[in-house]
């Protein structure tokens, strides 16, 4: 059960949260010998700054092993005149972006990671500032250089690829469509794509440090904000590790209207984004489908709660309204949805130049999905049975039929049938849901956290799993809040997925991921 | 009349763009703009102002003249109402062909003048089409030609022989592939993308904007008529009229309302239930079609009809 490893300075069991505190020389071993020999995912990587408490800053790695409904959290404690940490990357691949983060961010530099650039800031931003230390504070004329964005501070060179026939193609973050910027440097030979560097974190809006200035009960209006699409799914997480780390239980009925709610942020992501993939390939009817069913399943939503993206039904301790009561509107949308869900793959999957396009597009193999800790409908669309809901089950999961789908091809098709299967499920899920009673109220009360308590907020979002941690300071307000995005895990291997495509179907392979930028710059 | 003819290409291609575009939108369920949505929008860029780019030279200001100007030279070629054109002799479906290379010419020069990847990506995809467009559409026509002893599309739309043939037909679906392609529509591009790096015809007028996008947009949908315009002159030339002068033009008129609005919804059609193909296959697609306008060739000579 417990897997052999070094004796740690400390141990504390919390709930299925398991830290264990090191040094520095045993903190990378322990890492690197979670991932080779107990294929242990690396679920989040996270600094804090605890000097005010203990005079020490810390490192969290999030490990959770493959069939255990446990977190293995390995600590690393740094003194406050420390100013790196062995890196892991070497051995972790999926350790890359949350080093480099967690170098911006708090200025403890990865010790032999192979990428030392920035990875959020950008190249107008001051060097050696650093803001989720607690003692950070900009100058006015720091903020206005940094606002502007035009004076380079620390550069930030591209890798680039030389050699006879490669040419650089810079793409963005301005693009004819209303999408989010990001920046992409392609290195292609003719039209096929030989490398590709993106580059993110032109929405960084610094969601992290903001919650510090909150109220643990108004967190979740910020957290519901931080990606459109994932509002729900931001609510729950949020909510849960909040609940967890005050000692709350939420009743069964509101466990069983965020399942719900989950269930349905789902369905309407799912389809729309099989429609969505049409735009790709110009296949304007199913596109245009897709956004009509999508649409439907957006309007059930505001009659249900209000708000199109689920917003505001989440809150610290339950939920604001009851979904289940309108079982009949459910019931009712969701069969006109069905038969239309139905009709829309039949025409897809029927449609030879489409499923021509997506076949054998944007492959990303079993092997590079593994190590780089990607995860949601990628991963398991490159054979990766991933779902935090099975393996770390929470809500009403526990209880519910369903089922973790994978194929092993890993191409655009492979995701796209990904999402297909699991909005089946989602439908049948909601029925599920509709057919028993749940007890308890809406809420429960709120009780103030201990000093520095803090826990794990974790749920699968449509883009796959999205964790929260939460710590508080010792009057109970927000200390630390870390939320990882599945967007952040997964944009890393979007190159490894076009690499040898041609770049006019680069914007397919990405749909096909469907990465928020906003949630992965946060 | 002869003259009129020009005219008549040049304000009306908008609408049939608007047609082609208002079809296409209830085949997806929607309302979609009216049919006149096409010259609200030309009237919009008219009276804006222009961004243009400062590394770009006086290749970029003279190619919204120089395409505009091409394809109005190339509609005087072609008989709309009757066959007596404003060219007489020599509108040539040779001519015809290399009027548009002209422009095209310029617009992928134009594409590559602001130095952005996207000009420049479309510059090299439209060329690479054109390789394969060209001598397919050429070959169509001949086999046309050939059957009426004469390249002057007057004279071939005159000797009445509306796809009289199987060679004929097999020259149509040549051309009807071709000018899928020359007019940048699904499955070989997408007018309607805001995907950039996908763009080919879009790609090249990327950096346009105000008036001389208006040019662009304007010229792209006059070539259009016209390619439509010398299918329906040669493989279905009903209804045209032999005279010059206004008299007895009602029939004539009729009907070429009837065959555009025919062609457009059939554009409409192929376009809505197709997805674009890989751009590496497009050789394959566009392959296809020369192999059937050589069989076109190759039957008439055979069957000599």
């Amino acid at each position: 059960m417990n897997p052999a490893l070094k004796e740690s300075r400390s141990r504390r069991e919390f709930r299925n949260e398991v830290y264990l505190e090191y040094g520095a020389a045993d903190f990378h071993d322990v890492c690197c010998s979670l991932v080779k020999d107990h294929r242990a995912l690396l679920r989040l990587m996270f600094g804090t700054d605890e000097r005010l408490r203990d005079g020490s800053f810390r490192i969290y790695a999030v490990f959770s092993i493959p069939g255990q409904d446990r977190f293995l959290i390995p600590v690393l404690q740094l003194g406050d005149k420390e100013s790196s940490f062995p890196s892991i990357t070497s051995e972790v691949p999926a350790a890359q972006w949350y080093e480099r983060e967690i170098s911006d961010m708090f200025g403890l530099s990865p010790e032999g990671h192979p990428d030392t650039r920035r990875l959020v800031f950008h190249e107008a931003f001051p060097a050696g500032s650093h803001p989720l230390r607690k003692d950070w504070s900009i100058t006015d004329e720091e903020k206005a250089v940094w606002g502007e964005g035009r004076k380079i501070n620390v550069p930030h060179p591209f890798m680039e690829v030389a050699g006879e026939g490669i040419v650089q193609i810079p793409v963005g973050p301005v693009h004819a469509g209303v999408i989010e910027p990001g920046h992409f440097r392609f290195s292609a030979i003719g039209e096929t794509i030989f490398f590709l560097e993106p580059r993110l974190f032109y929405t960084h809006k610094g969601t992290e440090k903001h919650f510090e200035s909150f109220g643990f009960s108004d967190g979740v209006r910020l957290a519901e904000r931080v990606s459109g699409t994932d509002s729900f799914s931001h609510g729950v997480a949020y909510c849960m590790a909040v609940e967890r780390m005050m000692g709350i239980e939420i009743t069964e009925k509101a466990a069983a209207v965020r399942t719900l709610g989950m269930e349905l942020e789902r369905l309407y992501n799912h389809i729309g984004d099989i429609g969505f993939l049409c735009a790709g390939t110009a296949l304007a009817v199913g596109y245009a489908k897709g956004a009509v069913i999508r649409e439907e399943l957006q309007c059930l939503n505001e009659r249900l709660t209000g708000s199109r993206y689920l917003r505001g039904v989440n809150a610290v301790g339950g939920v604001t309204t009851d979904m289940l009561e309108h079982a009949d509107d459910l019931l009712r949308t969701l069969d006109s949805v069905t038969v239309e869900y139905k009709s829309m793959m039949k025409l897809l999957l029927s449609s030879v130049s489409h499923v021509e396009r997506l076949e054998n597009t944007g492959k990303l193999s079993r092997d590079i999905a593994a190590r780089l800790g990607v995860t949601g409908v990628a991963a398991r669309a490159s054979g990766l049975a991933d779902d935090v809901r099975k393996s770390h089950p929470h809500l009403l999961y526990d209880r519910m039929i369903f089922e973790a789908h994978t194929l092993e091809k890993g191409d655009v098709l492979a995701r796209m049938l990904i999402r297909g299967e699991e909005a089946e499920c989602s439908i049948s899920m909601v029925h599920e849901l509709l057919e028993s009673s749940y007890r308890g109220g809406l809420t429960v009360a709120v009780k103030r956290p201990e000093a520095y308590a803090s826990a794990l907020g974790y749920v699968e979002s449509p883009r796959g799993s999205l964790f929260y941690w939460v710590m508080s300071d010792k009057e109970g307000k927000p200390f630390r809040v870390k939320l990882r995005t599945p967007s952040y895990c997964n944009w890393p291997a979007v190159p490894f997925a076009v690499h040898g495509n041609i770049v006019p179907d680069f914007p397919l392979c990405n749909k096909s991921f469907n990465l928020s930028y906003s949630g992965c710059d946060r | 009349m002869e003259y009129l003819q020009l005219f008549i290409i040049i304000l009306f291609s908008p609408l049939v763009n608007g047609v082609i575009k208002k079809v296409k939108a209830n085949m997806q369920g929607r309302t979609g703009p009216g049919v006149l949505q096409p010259y609200y929008d030309l009237l919009r860029l008219l009276r804006k102002d222009m961004v243009i780019s400062r590394v770009t030279s006086w290749i970029f200001s003279v190619t919204p003249y120089v395409v505009f100007a091409s394809v109005t030279a190339a509609a005087l070629f072609v008989p709309v109402l009757t066959t007596r054109t404003a060219f007489g002799v020599k509108g040539d479906v040779i001519a015809l062909i290399y009027v548009f290379a002209l422009g095209r010419f310029f617009l992928a020069l134009a594409g590559l003048d602001a130095g952005t990847a996207f000009g420049g990506e479309g510059s090299s995809r439209e060329m690479t089409v054109a390789i394969l467009v060209e001598p397919m559409m050429m070959l169509a026509l001949f086999t046309a030609a050939i059957t009426a002893g004469s390249t002057n599309i007057a004279s071939i739309s005159g000797a009445h022989r509306a796809l009289s043939s199987p060679s004929h037909l097999l020259a149509l679906s040549a051309l009807v592939i071709a000018i899928i392609a020359e007019t940048g529509r699904v499955p070989v591009d997408n007018p309607d993308t805001h995907l950039e790096l996908t763009m080919i015809h879009e790609g090249m007028i990327l950096e346009y904007s105000g008036r001389y996008l208006a040019l662009m947009e304007w010229a792209h949908y006059i070539k259009q008529m016209i390619l439509f315009t010398v299918v329906v002159d040669i493989f279905v030339p009903v209804g045209i009229a032999q005279t010059a002068g206004f008299s007895g033009m009602t029939v004539p008129a009729v009907s070429y309302a009837v065959k555009m609005t025919v062609l457009a919804v059939l554009m409409a059609a192929v376009e809505s239930t197709r997805a674009k193909v890989r751009f590496f296959q497009l050789p394959s697609i566009l392959g296809g079609a020369f192999v059937l306008a050589f069989l076109a060739l190759v039957t008439h000579i055979m069957m000599g009809k």
